[in-house]
């Protein structure tokens, strides 16, 4: 009996620290979530703004209490889906060279390479984007491309940034392939092509979803290297690839810099934040439901 | 089901994400509190922490001069942030500061002015600035009509201001920028830029404006006459013939510059006020003003002939 006192006490010692834990992560995610809320939604509540004028509003000129989400809102989701429509072919071309081709060079040199690329501060990229592909912007298109800062380039940078991403998951998503499926395609008598394309692609699919949806999610919040190639114009409609351009994120972080608390733009930035918040929200939505369709459909 | 579609390595990314991101808005609710602790007595040494933060336009000069008087007063510590004009207003509204640093009038910034009570205004120097063109736009001196054709969108085209033909590439500040409000200011004189108008590019600080004109045919944009020297690839312009110079900001004959505010409140306790009092002083000096100021390329009070008040009227000085 006088052994199990202290197992118990022991017991509940450990459930109340990992417990802690939980309500911890708990606490500081509501409490996020209730913060950008409560600020973001004063812009309809208090300063009295129309949330449907507000979400597809075409002009967002602050000194002229214009706030329209609108340009943003589409620049932001423009360059994610090029962004991923250009990484995409490359991380799934690369992946399958890794698992299916040469899975000795891959794991020892390949692999490091591209995670390498994961470390890399956003800034840099930015800096990168500002010099190499705005001037290159300049070069192709000239005078129609003005600084080079563009959809466009805003896109090119992301596609190299969330490359790894998704080139990284792809890979762990086609090695997770048993390889019996390999085994009884080639035993059907498949060439490797087909069994990459048919058998190893398909039953890979929800997963690689998973890191697509991933890499879009890095997309759509990346701020600062998208800031320092898009252009940052959010004051009117992006017309074209080639034009200025803002997102959620370059508006929102270089308003804050200028605005004061408790003013009608303070407010408005907020209700970006909110937009954004409730955007991710629905990625880590959509992953879910994929992993989910994905376990039934593998049993 | 997370664990499946999801390798161990994404989901550690994930929640640093979420992690990092949390802890960046909660330091964002804190503030600062005030920690001066000098002991009474006006001989005392003053001893003690501020907060000075905000507009990064005169934050070098800020940095150099807290130096010098950091060095004379080593008990006091002048804690310097950048963040913006915004911050620098919002952070001495809050009292998250003790002082605030802005490039405008703190009117200009608020919708309520009763957020402005209690605040004294320091305007401790004066910046000029003026347009710059990329070097090969072929004119020198252009009009404020023509400035403002130019930023309203009116005029498109360098033939339209004498210069052989070419797009006009129009580079502004950011919405809310201080100096893409002194600059329209001067310029627009009250007329409001259409909402269709479309900049080539809208950029975040002074330093990329003058790279973006240096390296874009045919742009155009402002900076700060601290700038000016900083790269070939651009040209300043003169305005209505004027060339923009410090001498021609004194007499009032050149009509684009701002005051550098430095915000702080008349109701701090009296060991922050001494300290806050005694900086102000301090880079108001004489010995700072003909030197510092001077060096970091912005111009000191007593030499201006005129004045300027919130509404951008100019006045000369009694």
């Amino acid at each position: 009996m006088a052994n199990i006192m202290p197992k118990r006490r022991l017991e509940n010692i450990g459930l109340g620290i990992t417990g802690a834990c939980v309500l911890l992560v708990a606490v500081v995610v509501v409490t996020l979530i209730f913060m950008v809320a409560e600020q973001g939604l004063t812009t309809f509540f208090v300063d009295g703004f129309d949330p449907i004028a507000f979400l597809t509003g075409q002009h967002w000129i602050p000194e002229q209490d214009m706030y329209g989400a609108l340009p943003m809102i589409v620049g932001s989701f423009s360059v994610t889906l090029l962004s991923t429509i250009f990484a995409l072919p490359i991380a799934l071309g690369s992946a399958m060279f890794v698992v299916e081709v040469a899975p000795g060079f891959g794991t020892r040199v390949f692999q490091p390479l591209v995670e390498l690329l994961v470390g890399i501060p956003s800034v840099v990229y930015g800096v990168l984007g500002l010099y190499v592909v705005n001037s290159f912007m300049r070069m192709v298109f000239g005078a129609s491309a003005g600084t080079g800062a563009g959809i466009l380039s805003g896109s090119i940078v992301l596609a190299v940034m969330i490359l790894p991403t998704v080139t990284t998951l792809s890979i762990d998503a086609l090695r997770a392939v048993p390889n019996e499926y390999r085994e009884g395609s080639y035993a059907l008598g498949c060439t490797r092509w087909q069994t990459v394309w048919h058998v190893v692609l398909k039953s890979a699919t929800p997963s690689i979803m998973t890191a697509v949806i991933l890499g879009m999610t890095r997309a759509f919040g990346e701020t600062l290297a998208v800031q320092m190639v898009i252009g940052g114009v959010e004051r009117n409609m992006p017309t074209g690839l080639l034009s200025p351009a803002s997102t959620l994120t370059a508006t929102l972080t270089s308003g804050l810099n200028n605005a004061v608390a408790g003013t009608e733009f303070y407010h408005a930035l907020w209700t970006l934040g909110l937009i954004l918040l409730v955007m991710s929200l629905i990625f880590i939505l959509i992953i879910h439901l994929i992993g989910h369709k994905g376990a039934k459909q593998n049993g | 089901m997370f664990d499946q579609s999801c390798s161990r390595r994404s989901f550690l990314g994930l929640a640093g994400g979420v992690a990092a991101f949390a802890g960046l808005g909660l330091a964002g609710c804190g503030s600062a509190p005030a920690s001066g602790s000098a002991a009474g007595g006006a001989d005392a040494a003053l001893s003690g922490t501020i907060n000075c933060g905000g507009a990064t336009s005169f934050q070098p000069l800020i940095e150099a001069v807290a130096d010098e008087f950091m060095t004379e007063n080593p008990d006091v510590v002048i804690a310097i942030s950048g963040g913006g004009s915004g911050d620098g207003i919002s952070g001495i509204v809050d009292g998250s500061l003790q002082i605030g640093r802005s490039d405008v009038f703190a009117e200009e910034k608020v919708d309520d002015e009763s957020q402005l009570e209690g605040l004294v205004d320091n305007q401790v120097c004066i910046v000029g600035m003026g347009p710059i063109v990329n070097a090969n736009v072929d004119i020198d001196d252009i009009t404020t009509e023509q400035l403002a054709g130019i930023f309203t969108g009116q005029i498109t085209d360098w033939s339209e201001v004498g210069g052989t033909a070419g797009t006009i590439n129009v580079i502004n500040r950011e919405a809310g920028s201080g100096t893409r409000a002194t600059f329209e200011a001067a310029v627009l004189q009250g007329a409001e830029v259409p909402a269709d108008f479309t900049p080539v590019a809208e950029v975040d600080s002074s330093g990329t404006v003058v790279e973006q004109v240096a390296a874009t045919e045919g742009s155009i944009s402002y900076v700060a006459f601290n700038y000016y020297e900083t790269n070939e690839g651009i040209k300043a312009l003169n305005v209505d013939g004027v060339e923009p110079t410090q001498e021609n900001v004194e007499t009032g004959d050149f009509n684009i510059w701002a005051y550098e505010h430095m915000y702080t409140r008349s109701d701090e306790d009296e060991a922050t006020a001494a300290i806050t009092q005694a900086f102000i002083e301090y880079i108001m000096s004489e010995d700072v003003q003909s030197t510092t100021v001077i060096e970091q390329g912005f111009i000191p009070v007593s030499n201006m002939q005129v004045q300027k008040d919130v509404d951008g009227n100019v006045t000369p000085v009694e």
